[in-house]
């Protein structure tokens, strides 16, 4: 009994230490979403408008002359996957995985991984990767997403993919982020798909005309869109940790008391016994 | 006047929102005054200060580097890289990025890439310099 007493309370003290760490990733991934949602609110609308206008335009687009408007029939497709640095935040990462995974089913694809969890899944699973220089999410900056947006723009050019998708994980609520793919390149696939015939098309004035416009706008675009994104993405697994965490602390605090009471009982036990058997030994000595 | 609704939304978050009788940019293609009713229109934002008519005749500056513009159903859209309005630009610090782009850009033997940037980070503080100092004239 009172081997069993000790395992016990050892047991109660290293879920306790567990307890401790859990608690404080959840206080630390509270305190960093506080942050990273403010981040990303601000930059949501610029996502959205940036999405509805350029659905405008590809809607009303009558003229394919830029490369980048173009419905291309190159079977080839660019995913930029942003993933998370870290584990223990759920199913954060792997909700995003299983999502990518049924997206891209039976496609010849690319994975541009932002993120090290991302780099570490596609190569793991054998999928070509466009570059691993962007392998932390946490350290890429607006110049960076810059840059990438230039690099995506000169491969699709060249023609190295027909179609650019860019998977990243929605900030819905604090308790809810839904992984999201959406169409990048080329900009027709931004039109929706049903389109209300019959209706006039919105002719558009391009000043100086709507290649100089779509090459100059693209990149920048891109570049927004991919920002504005890792903004996203780094709130919601910092909601989702601080969930995974939450939920962890009370299973651990909940274990402490279900052990805590096994314990005392044994204790009980074990005290019983010892009075039963003093007064065994006592009424036979009489 | 008549107005029509102007949306500016930059990374940083929207800057503005709400009618304006006008709105005065330079794009790629040179300035441009967009008034309520302009057709359909899109084109690409160049580097330059920007001015904004506002509903009471007040006018407002602002530096308005990089992204779209567009005029679509009677709506005005920009969407900027980067839209720093006159009263927020820090003088100092843009004062500071020109010094640096300078001394940059006297180096000799500057790869194509590091001038390119160096020119850019130049206009940049060019444009905040100018569009700062404009709201002091005035």
């Amino acid at each position: 009994m009172a081997a069993n007493m000790k395992a016990v309370k050892l047991r109660i003290k290293s879920v306790q230490s567990t307890m401790q760490i859990t608690k404080a990733m959840q206080l630390v991934a509270a305190s960093k979403l506080r942050k990273a949602k403010e981040k990303a609110d601000q930059s949501k609308p610029y996502l959205d408008i940036l999405k509805d206008t350029l659905t405008n335009i590809a809607n009303g687009n009558t003229d394919f002359q830029s490369p980048y408007t173009k419905a291309t029939d190159n079977d080839k497709w660019l995913y930029i996957v942003i993933a998370g640095d870290r584990g223990l935040a759920g199913g954060y990462n792997s909700n995003l995985f299983k999502f990518v995974e049924k997206a891209t089913e039976g496609r010849d694809i690319t994975v541009f991984p932002i993120g090290k969890k991302s780099v570490e899944y596609f190569k793991h699973k054998k999928v070509p990767l466009f570059t691993e220089e962007y392998a932390e999410v946490a350290a890429v900056t607006i110049s960076d997403c810059f840059e990438i947006g230039r690099l995506i723009c000169e491969a699709f050019k060249k023609g190295e993919f027909g179609h650019v998708y860019l998977c990243y994980t929605n900030f819905v609520s604090m308790l809810s982020q839904v992984p999201e793919a959406s169409s990048m390149l080329p900009l027709s696939d931004f039109a929706s798909d049903e389109k209300e015939t019959g209706k006039a098309r919105d002719l558009i004035l391009y000043e100086p005309d709507s290649e100089t416009v779509f090459n100059d706008i693209v990149p920048e675009y891109l570049s927004g869109l991919l920002y504005t994104s890792i903004n996203v993405s780094v709130a919601s697994e910092l909601a989702a940790r601080r969930t995974a965490m939450e939920a962890a602390t009370d299973n651990a605090s909940e274990m402490i008391d279900k052990l805590s009471l096994f314990y005392n009982r044994a204790r009980q036990a074990s005290i019983t016994q010892e009075i039963t058997e003093i007064v065994a030994g006592a009424e036979g000595g009489s | 006047m008549s107005t029509f609704p102007l949306q500016v939304v930059s990374m940083d978050g929207l800057e503005y929102e709400g009618n304006v009788q006008r709105i005065m940019l330079r794009t790629v293609d040179g300035d441009v005054a967009i008034l309520a009713r302009h057709m359909n229109y899109c084109s690409a934002i160049g580097m330059g200060t920007a001015v904004v008519v506002m509903e009471d005749n007040s006018e407002r500056t602002a530096a308005c580097i990089g992204g779209m513009i567009s005029v679509m159903n009677g709506e005005c859209r920009v969407l900027p890289t980067t839209w720093e309005w006159s009263e927020d630009i820090d003088v100092a610090r843009a004062e500071a990025a020109h010094r640096e782009a300078q001394e940059r850009l006297n180096k000799q033997n500057l790869s194509k890439e590091a001038r390119n940037r160096a020119e850019a980070k130049l206009y940049r503080s060019l444009v905040r310099i100018e569009t700062a100092g404009k709201n002091h004239s005035s």
